[in-house]
This record gives structure tokens, sequence and C-alpha cells, in this order.
């Protein structure tokens, strides 16, 4: 297979994005009081509403829609007052009426859309010369030099529905229902509370696609609505895709991507995709409409069915439940509910604190970090941020990352954290102590300070204690000097090392860097 | 000297328990024991449950000896539709396809009526799932009219419509999405309230089509449909039910009063209808005199639409059900097919096999009327003809307070008479446009027809939530050449004396 950079050249590929987003904050479900947790033993959370028993009547979850409304306001729809719930319907047991209560032509949010900002290696997959965006009206604005953009993805709509329950097929290799002996439902998830937000078909790369859904869980996460997590399946993500020549204005024909459970499979699917239509379109076949599985393991798709024709759902309005007239009252009360958005957040970290562009959408792209940080930056005072900002996505990022741990936590305090990042600010310890302070304070519990004094680990930055080490260390190399000064500057980072073993690692090395060239000059 | 049970009104009943004349027990076993000896004819129960009965009533009693207040409907036996969830009953519908199944909540209606002092008889039969007009759709078997037990007494709520026509229940709840309550109450010679959609909580009413149920009460006199009602509905909307609404009206405290200069609104065009039987057709000239006579002035007034109820009510009822009985696929609850190799065939047998005739052809109606390129054609014009015949009733009303019109074309007929479907949809034909509307209709009888020698009644409709000026002008009816609490010829004093 070609490269997709390759491949992107000649053909367009035209992408839609399908969220479904769980709102699992929420304490009870859709259309019933039933606890909402599905971690709790199966078909316990269950009463007649959800059950589908004969008779049971759903009542609309008030906050539901609270939530639904505020998800459209963060991602400029227009809020909708008047909108019905419909009867999708299908027999299938997952779904306790054998119809699911979903919106019809009129969702709670419809047109709305979101900003997109594209850097680094991803941002070269679009052609430079695309500088409008897919409504071709809209122009792209570049930021900068290096081909980094903000396109708007438009957002078709948002709309409540309803999950189905939690099937198990017990027995057959591929946990599908057709090869298994016994089928097992759980009615816990049944009723539970989802919105599903489907874009324009806006998006050009995998990386774009990566991006928005990345920017959608940031602002859902932000908005409290979900817990939004791709893994354990909270938050659920469908790619339509299809290719086109360059140039062309009629879509191709599409496939729907599925079983995308993290980013990485959203990108390396949809790539996948992007490389097989490629192929098959350049050989001269078809693509079908149809269904396919990503397969993370074999990094490929699979059929999954194929669409002859569209699926009859028989959908209609629900005349269990009345139209919706939303008060222009209610509407603004979810928008008083709307805390800072990450985008806005993002900037006043920049402006404010003067923290790195991307440290500062790192941190605010998530309320957990944003509030960590924030918390730090009282302690530490507002000059410290940028170094605190830093120290938060390399530093602390990557000590989570090493321990599997979350920062929801709170394996380390802001209070430490802060600590860490003034001791770095003034060099009193070599960035690369950082995990180990990191741990350290983990483990006790102890400040920064406190910890780096008893293990010792203060650096030098004394040049008067640093100069005969200097002198020592050049005595003893006297072929790295020479070399050093026959041109091979590269030595001198070997005798920095020098200077840091005989330092037993407590010597500046930016202060030995410095002596050695004063010297060698 | 014994008085028996079924010489006594619902009120009379809550009166004597009141005042300690008679115990809420000796109402429970003298309704039992006329249960017993008159349910051989008629049939008009699914389950007795008697331990419920006498436990019920044993409490009231209890409340009574203890000093309590009792309510409205203190000892007062009812009957329940069988599509109405009552612990401690099984909630059949009358169908192969619910047969056995355990109620698992008590619907709002129900435990309002409980709420009132009532004490819960028995759960009566029905046309399955609400689906007919003569009660002979039940799998389970047929209801007689008391009047003439070789007759049908009308459906879907047959059985309630019985149950009281015989003097086994002063009360009984039934459901109407067509006119099953009216015309069952009709040919029983009974009065039957459909209340204005919104007023009775459906919260554990086996649906049939949701926008369109509504339960209300039977009795032998406008005065205890009135009393019911007062349990029903004017505690407030049932937060269990999203299509309920507030409704906080006495509907006894005006029963009485005079409907002098009040206009009563006659639809020409809806007496000169095919199949309108003279007798049922003479009715209404006997309740027009009887209202003029009180003062009431007769008013002509249009219904442009009202011929297109019948075939919108033929699309948007299906559809609803359909949609309302896809859940009965014998996985959780209800009929299962044993032995099926795969989930597609295991519903595919429940269903082919636990739906009757009746029942199929409606979700299969149903499941053609919604299907795509077929939606726009049926579901969406007939939706439009619903907001034409509101239109139509709304201007009606602004010059009558309530419309005067058959309750049912003809007289109860006999069993197997009619077997056309169609023919048989034909029967709803003046009290479905109320369904498509949601106003209130009730049924009176007037007296027996001249050449059937069976009950007839009449049908007053009102606006919407006006049920109570409803209740009124039916009491004026009653007044005025209606025979109140009389209980089958045939039934009366059989059993239920109270000792």
């Amino acid at each position: 297979m070609k490269k997709l950079a390759d491949v992107l050249k000649d053909w367009e590929a035209v992408i839609g994005l399908e969220v479904h987003t769980e709102l699992t904050t929420l304490q009870t479900k859709m259309f019933c009081n039933c606890r909402l947790s599905h971690d709790d033993p199966p078909n316990t959370n269950v009463c007649p509403v959800c059950l589908g028993m004969p008779g049971a009547l759903p009542v609309p979850n008030r906050k539901a829609i609270q939530s639904i409304v505020m998800a459209g306001l963060a991602t400029n729809c227009e809020i909708q007052k008047h909108s019905m719930f419909y009867r999708k319907h299908y027999f299938y047991p997952d779904m306790s009426k054998n119809f699911q209560t979903t919106q019809g032509p009129v969702a709670f949010c419809m047109h709305g859309h979101l900003n997109l900002e594209v850097s680094g290696a991803g941002a070269a997959e679009r052609p430079s010369w695309e500088n409008l965006a897919s409504d071709g009206k809209t122009p792209i604005r570049r930021r900068s030099a290096d081909s980094s953009y903000v396109a708007p993805i438009r957002i078709l709509r948002i709309h409540m529905e309803e999950d189905a329950a939690k099937m198990v097929h017990v027995g057959g290799e591929e946990g599908r229902i057709t090869e298994a002996t016994e089928s097992l439902i759980d009615y816990n998830r049944c009723g539970t509370p989802l919105i599903e937000l489907v874009t324009e078909p806006d998006l050009r790369t995998p990386e774009e696609a990566r991006l928005f859904m990345e920017k959608l869980r940031q602002t859902f996460l932000t908005l409290g609505i979900s817990d939004c997590s791709m893994e354990s399946g909270s938050m659920r993500c469908d790619g339509n895709i299809s290719l086109r020549r360059r140039g062309e204005t009629r879509l191709g024909t599409k496939t729907e991507l599925k079983n995308i459970n993290s980013f990485k499979s959203l990108h390396d699917g949809l790539e996948y995709e992007i490389l097989r239509q490629a192929e098959v379109l350049e050989e001269g076949g078809v693509v079908y409409q149809e269904t396919r599985h990503w397969e993370p393991s074999r990094r490929h798709t699979v059929v999954m069915r194929v669409k002859e024709t569209a699926d009859d759902y028989r959908l209609f309005p629900d005349p269990d439940l009345a139209p919706f007239d939303l008060s222009d009252e209610f509407i603004e009360e979810c928008r008083q509910r709307i805390p800072e958005l990450p985008d806005a957040k993002r900037d006043r970290y920049v402006e404010k604190f003067g923290l790195k562009r991307d440290d500062a959408s790192q941190i605010a792209g998530d309320p957990v970090w944003a509030e960590f940080f924030e918390r730090a930056v009282q302690v530490g005072g507002e000059k410290a941020a940028a170094q605190l900002g830093k120290v938060l996505c390399n530093d602390l990022a990557g000590w989570l990352r090493a321990h599997s741990a979350s920062l929801a936590d709170e394996p380390v305090s802001p209070e430490q954290v802060a600590g860490l990042a003034a001791l770095l600010a003034c060099d009193q310890i070599p960035s690369s102590k950082a995990g180990e302070v990191l741990d350290l304070m983990a483990k006790s519990g102890k400040a920064a300070e406190v910890v780096v004094d008893e293990q010792g680990m203060r650096q030098v930055s004394d040049a008067t204690a640093l100069e005969p080490i200097v002198d020592e260390v050049l005595a003893c190399c006297p072929d790295q000097v020479a070399q050093y000064k026959g041109g091979s500057k590269k030595v001198l980072g070997y005798l920095v090392g020098q200077c840091m073993k005989a330092s037993k690692g407590k010597g500046n090395p930016k202060l030995f860097n410095q002596l050695l060239r004063a010297r060698l000059h | 000297m014994a008085t028996n049970l079924d010489q006594l009104s619902a009120a009379d009943i809550a009166a004597g328990v009141h005042a300690g004349k008679f115990s809420a027990t000796d109402v429970a076993v003298a309704a039992l024991d006329a249960i017993k000896a008159r349910e051989p004819k008629v049939q008009a129960f699914l389950e007795v449950v008697e331990s419920l009965a006498l436990d019920a009533a044993g409490k009231t009693d209890a409340r009574r000896s203890h000093g309590e207040e009792l309510g409205p409907l203190a000892g007062v036996p009812i009957a329940v539709k069988d599509n109405m969830h009552l612990i401690g009953t099984h909630t059949t519908c009358a169908s192969h396809m619910l047969e056995g199944y355990k109620s698992v909540f008590t619907a709002t209606c129900v435990q309002r009526l409980l709420d009132a002092g009532a004490t819960p008889i028995g759960k009566t039969n029905m046309d399955e799932f609400a689906f007919g007009s003569s009660t002979e759709t039940s799998y389970f078997h047929p209801t007689a009219n008391p009047w003439d037990t070789a007759r049908v007494p009308g459906g879907s709520s047959g059985g309630s419509a019985a149950a009281v026509a015989a003097g086994e229940v002063p009360l009984a709840l039934g459901s109407d999405t067509g006119g099953s309550i009216r015309q069952p109450a009709s040919f029983c010679g009974v009065v039957g309230l459909k209340p204005t959609y919104g007023a009775v909580s459906r919260y554990g009413v086996v649906a049939f089509g949701s926008s369109l149920d509504q339960v209300g009460p039977f009795g032998r006199s406008v005065a205890d449909v009135a009393l019911a009602m007062n349990a029903l509905a004017s505690p407030g909307r049932d937060p269990y039910d999203s299509t309920s609404q507030d409704c906080p009206v006495d509907f006894l405290e005006h029963l009485e009063d005079p409907i002098a200069g009040k206009k009563v609104g006659i639809v020409p065009e809806l007496l000169e209808v095919e199949g309108l039987t003279p007798e049922c057709r003479l009715a209404i000239d006997e309740a027009r005199a009887a209202l003029e006579k009180q003062g009431a002035e007769i008013v002509e007034v249009d219904l442009p639409n009202i011929s297109s109820a019948v075939a919108a009510y033929y699309v948007i009822g299906p559809c609803e059900a359909f949609s309302n009985l896809a859940r009965f696929d014998g996985v959780r609850y209800g009929y299962q097919e044993k032995g099926c190799a795969t989930l597609a065939e295991q519903t595919s047998k429940s269903r082919a096999h636990g739906f009757g005739a009746e029942a199929k052809r409606r979700q299969m109606l149903g499941a053609y009327l919604l299907s795509s390129g077929v939606y726009d054609k049926y579901y969406y014009p007939a939706q439009q003809v619903r907001t034409l015949i509101t239109r139509d009733y709304k201007h009606a009303y602004e010059k009558c307070d309530v419309i005067l019109l058959p309750a049912s074309p003809r007289t109860a007929f006999k069993f197997g008479e009619i077997s056309d479907p169609t023919q048989m949809y034909a029967s709803d034909m003046f009290t479905i446009s109320n369904n498509i509307v949601g106003n209130g209709g009730i049924s009176v009888p007037v007296g027996l027809g001249k050449d059937s020698n069976l009950p007839v009644s009449v049908q007053l409709q009102g606006p919407a939530f006006k049920d109570r000026v409803l209740l009124q002008f039916a009491r004026a009816v009653e007044r005025g050449c209606g025979r109140p609490g009389t209980v089958a010829p045939g039934f009366s004093g059989k059993g239920g004396d109270l000792s």
C-alpha cells in the first residue's frame, strides 16, 4: 500500500463522524428514576420503564435535556425550542421495547461548528492549496508558516436518545450472536441518556478526525456532562468515509467504520480505509457501501455487513412524550452553567501566564489538569506559571504515563508540584531529577524542598566551587582537549559528563558547560 | 329485609360504610356472592380476587374502627379492565401473549380508586389488547350482554360494562381508544365516560394507541361516574405519565345545576348517516326533548371533516399499536415459543402464536403504514385530518356547550353476527372523532329500544377539560329520560344480599 500523504495528493478523503456520548455524570436514566451505574451487578438498576414492561411510560430526565442544550451551546449550535422524541423500531433484545426513543428530523441542537487547529506533521496531510472549508465559502485560517491551520468543522446536529442494554454472547468464537449458544442481557445500561453528534462531511484527514474527537472530548469533559471514556465506551465514534479524485465535487461511495475505542484507533482505522479505498479505486474496483470493523491488533478493517437497502426503522413521533417547548429562561439557565471552555482557557493561559501555546492547550483541554494547574499557580504565584506549565506537560505528564497513574487521583498535590517547579526555575535541581523528585513526593507526601534536601539532590551552581573540578577534568583528558581544539566540538558533551561524574552529579551541567568553554578558548 | 347490593349506588355503599350501616367486608362478601351467582351466565370477569377484596375491605373496616377518616369510595367494590395493572392480580389483556402475566406494579388509576377506599374485586374481560368492539376477540372466553345473553356486551371494555349492568359491581374501569367505554356502556345500558385525554393517568395501562387511549369509569348512574372521577382525576396530574394534566375539579359539585339557557349542539348530517338504526335515531329526539324541557337551547353545529375520522383513526391507531406491541417478543415475559433454534425464530413464532388474528391484523397494518414511502401517504395526512377535526370541534364549541349525538349506530348484536372487520370498525363511527381530538365524551342510557327492546343510549361530547360540564348535561339527560341504577332484569337480585 502507498503512504497516506501520497494518496491524499491524488485523492480527497471525505470524512464525517457520528459520536455517541453517554451522559455518565447524571444520577438517573433518561426516562425513569433508575440509578445510572454500569458497575453494579447485572439487572439491578432496572424498573418497569427501562425493562419495557407493559403499561410503563417514559418521563424525560430534565437534567439530560439541560446537558444536551449545554453541549449544543458549547459547540455553537442553534438550540431548537421545539423538538420531539421519535420511536425508532428494530427487533433486538438489547432494546427492551423493541424501539429506541430518539429524535426525529429536528434535534435539540442543530447546525453548529467547532474550529479545529491542526499543526505539526498532521497539518501537512491537507494540501497547502486547499484554502476553503468544505462549505466552499469559509476561508481556512493559517496561523503561521509551518502549514498549521484552523478549519471550521460543521456539526449537523446533536440529538438526545437512550442507550441499549449490554449483551454478552456466550459460546462461539467471535462473541457474536450468530455463533452463540447463549446470550446474556444486562439492562443496567438500557435507558442511559445518550447524545449523538453528527458532523457534516467536513473532515479531510485522519488527523483532523482525531483532533475533532479530542476537542469534542475536551469540551464535554469541561461541561461535566460525561466522563467521555472511549475505552469504557461512554464515548463512541463511528466514521463515515469516502474518497473522490481531487477536484471532483460528487461524493464517492462511503463505508462506515466501527469498533473505534481510542483516538489512535480512529486515526489508524481511517488511514487504513483511505489506503484501502484508494487501492480498490486505482485498480478500477468498486467501493461497496458497507459497515467495516476496525481490528486494531491486525491493523485492518473487515466487513461487518453490507447495506443493500436502507434499514426501515419506521420512525414516528413518540405519542407518550409531549413535544418540547423549551423556554428562553431554560436555555439561558443552561448557558449560565457553561464554564470557561478549553479554547478560552488556553488563550487566557497564554496571555496572562505566558504559557507556551501547546502547553496551554494541553492543560486547558482537561478540566482535571486545568484545575490542578490553577491550584498550583495559586501556591507558586503567577510569575512561576510558565515554568509550572512546562513541568506539568513534560515532567508530570511523563511521570503519570510511566506509572499508569491519573492526575484525578492526585498522586502528588498541586503544592508539591509548585515547589518542584520553583526549584527547577532557579536551577536548584537538574531537570533530569524531576521524575525522581515526583517519585519521592508521591511516596512520602513531603514538599519538594524537603525531599530534595533529604536526598542531597540540590545541584551546585556556584562557579568557585565548580572551577576546581573543571581543572581536574581537563587535566585528566588531554586527548579530548586536543580533539576539541582541533575542531571537534562534540567532545564538549563528554567533558561535561566527566565533570558531572566528578561532582557526583551535583554540579550544574549548564555552568560546567560555560566554564569548560571559557577555559578551552 | 335484606337489601341486595345491586340496588345500591356506589355513593350509597360508601355512605353506608361511613355510617356503619354495614361494613366494607359485608359489601365485599355480597359482591363476591353476586359474582358467584351471576358470573356463569355473564362471564364478565377473567379473574376474581377474593382474598385481595376481603383484605382491602378488612383494612377499610379497621380504619373505621380506629376512628380514621374513610375515603369517598370506602368499601365500594370495583372491577378493573384486564389491561390495567393491579399488584396481586394478573394482567393479560385477554391475550394468550400475556396469559399468566403477574402485575409488577399498580396502575395510577387503579391506585387512586384504592386510595379513595375502594375494594378491588377482579379483572374484567375485554377484546384482546382492546382491539375490537364486542369482546369476542378475547383469547379466553366471550362475555354476554346481561340484557340478552345471546348478544355481545360491546367492546373493548365489554367485561367492565357487563359487570356493572349485571349488578356484580357498582363501578368499573374501562379504557377508550375509539369508543371502547362509550359503546359497551350503550350496549349494556350503563353510564360510561371517556374523560378528556390527559385527565386520567395512563401509567400502568397497557397501551394500545398512546395518543388515543383514555381510562374512564362505568357506573349505573351519572353521579357514581362523577364520584369515581373525583378519585381518578381530581388529585392532580400523575408525574409518571408525561401526557397527564392537572384537572383540579370537583365533578360532583355542579352535577345537579340546571342547564337552562345553556346550548346543546346537534350535527344534523350525523343523524342521517347510513347504518344509524331508527331506535338509536329516536333516542336523540328523546334526549333532545328532555334537555329542551329543562330549558336548554338546541343549536345546529357543523363538523365538516368528521367523515374522515374513522379513516384517520384506522391509520393512527394501528401505527401506535404496532409500536406499542413490539415489546411483546417472548424474551423477558409473556408467551415464549419453546425449542426455537434462533432468536429470530423465537421472536416470530412467539408473536405468531401469542397474538390473535385481530391483534396481528392491526400490527401488520401499522407496520405497513409506518414503512418508508408509505408513511408520508397515510400517517402524515391522518395527523392533518386530526388537526382539521380538532379545529371543527373548536368552532362548534364556540356555539354550544356540548354536542348531542348517538353513542352507537345500533343496539347490541348477536355473537358472531359481525365478522367483517370493517363492519365491526363502523360501530365506533360516532365515538372515534372524540379520541382523535382528545375531548371527553359520555354515553348515557335513555331506555330500551322500541324495536330491539335492548338498551339505547345517547352520547354527549364536550370541549377539552370540560368533563364536569359534560357530567352536568349527562345528569340532565338521565333526570329527563334515564332510569338510573337499573340492573339488567335477568340478573337483578341474584345473589349479593347484604346481610
